[in-house]
């Protein structure tokens, strides 16, 4: 058998595969048009589910019981040396870094794996359960002490909006809602600024990046 | 007018500019989404998603390749994930046995090439389905197909050479047309 003829033969055949109409210019850049027109009209709003919004609310209000309890604390009985008083909150302070060290990274790990996924069109219903369980840290996390970071913060914000999007995506995905959050990623740069805040290596948390 | 003028004017936001690099590209562009579609209805939806990206991400396009190839490469991945999207893989995706079990079948009473061509690419896995309608069909060459799947030219080559394979084995029944 012959591969040339083969070749030959394939070629001229397949130009019945599958053969295709005239193009329909005009119909198609009307509905290009049109789409575009429509995409630059519709606000980009996260709205977050009711029992998102209850859950969240609860995490802030128990937060905010924490912080005034501690506020209000009273002052112990014996003077405490100042020196005392200074490690107590240092070592609170490096709590809270600790914390929010661990989330930053478990977020860069999910965010990373989910561009990679999205790119190549097959997300893990994992990334949205994650997103959830991040989502209510980065809430508490915002109201903790690490908040006062002005840089932190910002971060913090941009990351529990993507988080959102990506916890609140439906189980049949529309790619175009993939790659809004996609873009936003790219837009706000959250990858490159949480790699820069929680940057890797074994160098104590607290003198690295915005921690 | 010079396409690089075109797309510096359609980056600029001008309307009249970015109807001119879509009246240059789009008969190849709905020609590549409706070849992989095999459906009018998801061929005008790539297109339109094509075009879509395209004028979205233009400030992206570098020039390194030609703007139809990229324009190309936006399609491809369109239709990848369109068509995955509608589940149509799963009729695809049954590769070689699907294959195989077309060529050991005995030849039926109305032969007809171009239909069990037809079945034998549909039945194709995805990524030599892909190279063979772009190649074979299309007429792309293998720089052209590399750049727009993301892969090697090398691989390009490879994979049409297996596809060609596959497609041999399941038309094995029509070798008296090209045995000379």
């Amino acid at each position: 058998m012959s591969d040339d003829r083969f070749e030959l033969l394939l070629r001229e055949a397949a130009q019945d595969y599958h053969r295709p109409p005239a193009t329909p210019r005009e119909e198609l850049w009307a509905r290009i048009e049109a789409e575009r027109r429509r995409q630059r009209a519709a606000p980009r709003v996260v709205a977050l589910r009711p029992a998102w919004r209850w859950g969240l609310g609860m995490a802030a209000v128990l937060l905010l019981g924490i912080a005034i309890g501690r506020w209000i604390r009273p002052a112990p009985q014996t003077a405490a040396p100042a020196q005392a008083s200074s490690a107590a909150g240092a070592r609170s302070d490096l709590g809270y870094r600790l914390a929010a060290a661990q989330y930053l990274t478990r977020t860069e790990t999910l965010l990373t794996g989910f561009r990679a996924d999205a790119r190549a069109g097959q997300l893990d219903s994992q990334f949205v359960a994650q997103a959830r369980d991040l989502l209510s840290s980065t809430r508490l996390l915002l109201d903790s002490p690490a908040g006062r970071d002005a840089r932190l913060k910002s971060l913090l914000e941009d990351l529990e909006l993507v988080l959102a999007q990506i916890a609140l995506l439906p189980a049949v995905r529309d790619s175009a809602d993939v790659e809004l959050i996609t873009q936003g990623m790219d837009q706000s740069s959250v990858l490159t600024r949480l790699r820069t805040a929680n940057p890797a290596g074994r160098a104590p948390v607290g003198v690295q990046g915005a921690l | 007018m010079d396409e690089r003028d075109l797309i510096a004017r359609a980056r600029a936001g001008e309307p009249a500019a970015e109807r001119a690099l879509y009246d240059a590209h789009v008969d190849r562009v709905y020609r590549l989404a409706y070849r992989l579609a095999g459906d009018d209805d998801l061929a005008r939806d790539f297109t339109q998603e094509t075009f879509i990206r395209a004028f979205q991400r233009l400030d992206t396009f570098r020039g390194d390749s030609r703007l139809a190839t990229w324009l190309h490469a936006i399609t491809t991945t369109v239709a990848l994930n369109g068509l995955r999207k509608v589940k149509r893989f799963r009729t695809r995706e049954t590769a070689l046995e699907a294959a195989d079990g077309v060529a050991a079948s005995k030849r039926t009473a109305e032969p007809d090439l171009k239909t069990r061509l037809r079945d034998a690419i549909d039945a194709l896995p995805e990524k030599y389905r892909m190279v063979v309608v772009m190649h074979d069909v299309e007429g792309y060459t293998h720089e052209e197909i590399a750049t727009a799947l993301e892969v090697e030219v090398g691989t390009s080559k490879a994979q049409l050479s297996r596809a060609r394979a596959k497609l041999r084995a399941a038309l094995a029944d029509f070798a008296g047309e090209w045995v000379s």
